[in-house]
């Protein structure tokens, strides 16, 4: 694609520092490590990833909420991580964000018009009563009656207050939306309102999203593209149908296993196990996935942590070197 | 053998003002020995709520109006709250929903964890420890000893689901409320989880009553489903039956807002329209019509009985099963 990326991160890593009972304890942990991707006009990117993986970190950092340890991040092909904080807030609008907890991310004390009618106050957008024609437009294009203006969150149930947060998001024109689990708190068929929503959103606007959960079937849905995400780092990536019909990291091919499948045929079906959980630390240079793995071998020991491209597959990458061998 | 736990016209209000609002409508099911019956609807169609008339946790303004909750022979909506206290955590054990506010935040995890076999069992305070460091390891947490020394806020959500689940076994109870107990956590350990319900029920003979949303965890686990909507049973069936061949327009709609992972993407996915009418009590007729593909046109509409076309299979819509039944 020689279009310019709307986001795009290069090697990213961020490092945070634990402090322990006393200096002794204290160590580094790497939450994301070598993170590179591109998020391109217009599509889907999802990223996929058990809790504390390192998913919303790299989203936080990609939004320049915080300064990566290591790498740089590009908006519109420049690079905007080593601004200084007051020139980088031209970034603010055009980044917006949705999260999984609707109740918590809207200010209790303020009708939805004014939540809708301030970032537009504030970024000169619109204005008073011209703000007001546009929340209006803005709840009727997320499906809520444009009546609902002058009430409050709380009277909202959650699907609708999901709503709201969408059209918030829009509110500002922004270049990407960040969607952080924004279907994980809601029914199944709320939940499938709200994907429909988002992709008719996107198709109307032509708008970019980063989708980030841990709902396998919801994120497959609405993402173009995919990247699975195992201790900081991306072990996998490719289009999404790609991806899900034939794994290839067996992290990915394990966390497509663990996920119930609605088929009852294929209950008890055969399925990859790892062995431990996340927290085990692998040895140093090995591969992140070295106590867990089935397929471990000795050379997984010195690991390079290289994605490359999948034999006749330039989309669909991977760090396992088993895979590449087919 | 009479099942495990029967309800039997079951029904439930909750006091608005001065009104009755009727939450749970004529619910009968039962629930065998060794036997994983899933319960299923969206929020606000009455699972939890006869979940919870169970063990007789309604709030204040709950009321159980009629039927009768039978566990073991006995009528558990006439007991007293001290014969209750009795069957709650021993016989009964629950896992709710909400695990943030369902630990004690000023209590250590192994206090929290060994309180009901020392009130329950009488076991000593060290082989309670012992017994509770098994269980936290059958739920698949490691270092158990430093996670019974622990506090709530230290440990992550699914952690602490864990614990939950670990304190909820600790009685060896004859049966299990589950509301939701793997929604919050991620594929992996809700896996787990499944595997140790499935294991409890085969090798001990558990009965298991599992509230979920998610048709997947259905198909993985349940024996039996009974479908809930606007405080009524629309459907019931054994898993198989009830997943590969639904009935009711509920039921069907339920699963197919469900995005499967190797679906084709280009296909829209199906979402109900609306949501559960929130004062479905005074509704007459079918009450899914409103939000029913058939909708207004239904010849069958005012209709509100339920069918049973088969031994063991219910659905309340008699259009569906016209459909079925002749082909």
């Amino acid at each position: 694609m020689p279009e310019t990326p709307v986001a795009e991160v290069r090697s990213l890593c961020k490092e945070y520092r634990i402090t322990g009972e006393n200096a002794l304890f204290s160590r580094t942990f790497s939450a994301v490590r070598d993170v590179s991707f591109q998020i391109f006009p217009g599509e889907t990117f999802g990223i996929v990833g058990e809790s504390g993986c390192g998913k919303s970190t790299v989203a936080r950092l990609l939004m320049c909420l915080e300064k990566p340890t290591k790498g740089e991040v590009y908006f519109r092909g420049e690079r905007v991580d080593d601004l200084p904080e007051g020139r980088r807030r031209f970034l603010r609008p055009r980044f917006q964000m949705v999260f999984q907890d609707s109740g918590s991310s809207l200010n209790p004390r303020k009708r939805v018009l004014d939540i809708l009618g301030e970032p537009m106050a504030y970024h000169g957008i619109a204005k008073g009563r011209q703000a007001e024609k546009r929340a209006e437009e803005l709840l009727s294009m997320v499906g809520l009656n444009p009546e609902m203006k002058n009430r409050y969150p709380h009277e909202f149930s959650g699907g609708q207050r999901q709503r709201v947060c969408i059209a918030k998001a829009l509110s500002l024109n922004p270049d990407l939306i960040v969607l952080d689990e924004p279907v994980s708190a809601l029914d199944v068929s709320v939940q499938a309102q709200i994907l429909n929503l988002l992709r008719a959103l996107q198709e109307q606007m032509n708008l970019t999203y980063l989708f980030i959960g841990h709902g396998l079937g919801a994120v497959h849905y609405v993402s173009h593209r995919i990247a699975v995400m195992y201790m900081g780092q991306v072990v996998e990536a490719g289009p999404s149908d790609a991806l899900f019909d034939h794994p290839a990291h067996p992290y990915t091919r394990a966390l497509l296993d663990a996920a119930p499948s609605a088929d009852i045929a294929q209950r008890g079906r055969s399925r990859i196990s790892l062995r431990g959980e996340m927290d085990d630390h692998p040895p140093r240079d090995a591969c992140p996935l070295y106590h867990r793995c089935p397929y471990a071998q000795e050379k997984c020991l010195s690991y390079r942590a290289e994605t490359k491209p999948l034999p006749g597959q330039s989309a669909h990458i991977t760090c396992c070197d088993r895979a590449w061998e087919g | 053998m009479p099942a495990l736990l029967s309800i039997r016209d079951l029904e439930i209000s909750f006091r608005q003002g001065k009104r009755l609002m009727p939450a749970v409508s004529g619910v009968s099911f039962d629930v065998n020995a060794g036997e994983i019956v899933s319960l299923v609807g969206e929020s606000g169609s009455g699972k939890s709520v006869t979940a919870l008339s169970v063990l007789g946790l309604l709030s204040r303004q709950g009321k159980v109006q009629g039927g009768q909750i039978l566990f073991d022979g006995k009528n558990l909506a006439a007991l007293s709250e001290t014969e209750l206290d009795r069957i709650r955590g021993k016989e009964i054990a629950m896992i709710f929903q909400d695990i943030m506010y369902s630990l004690n935040p000023v209590f250590t995890i192994g206090s929290q964890l060994t309180e009901g076999m020392r009130r329950h069992l009488g076991v000593s305070g060290e082989e309670a420890w012992r017994e509770g460091k098994r269980l936290l390891s059958r739920t698949g947490i490691r270092d158990a000893e430093q996670v019974m020394k622990k506090y709530p806020h230290m440990l992550s959500g699914g952690m602490r689901q864990r614990v939950m689940i670990a304190m909820a076994l600790s009685c060896k109870p004859r049966l299990l409320i589950a509301d939701e107990p793997t929604t919050a956590l991620d594929v992996t350990i809700q896996y787990q989880i499944i595997q140790l319900l499935k294991s409890l029920r085969d090798e001990e003979g558990m009965a298991v009553l599992l509230i979920t949303h998610d048709i997947g965890v259905v198909a993985e686990i349940a024996d039996r489903v009974v479908v809930m909507y606007a405080g009524q049973c629309v459907e019931e069936a054994d898993a198989e039956t009830l997943l590969s061949r639904p009935a009711h327009p509920y039921t069907r709609a339920l699963m197919r807002a469900v995005p499967g992972l190797h679906d084709d993407r280009s296909v829209l996915l199906y979402a109900i329209p609306g949501r559960v009418p929130e004062q479905y009590g005074l509704m007459t007729g079918c009450r899914f019509a409103p939000r029913c593909p058939w909708g207004e046109n239904c010849p069958d509409k005012e209709k509100d009985r339920l069918i049973s076309p088969a031994p063991g299979r219910l659905c309340r819509c008699p259009r569906a099963l016209g459909g079925e039944d002749h082909a």
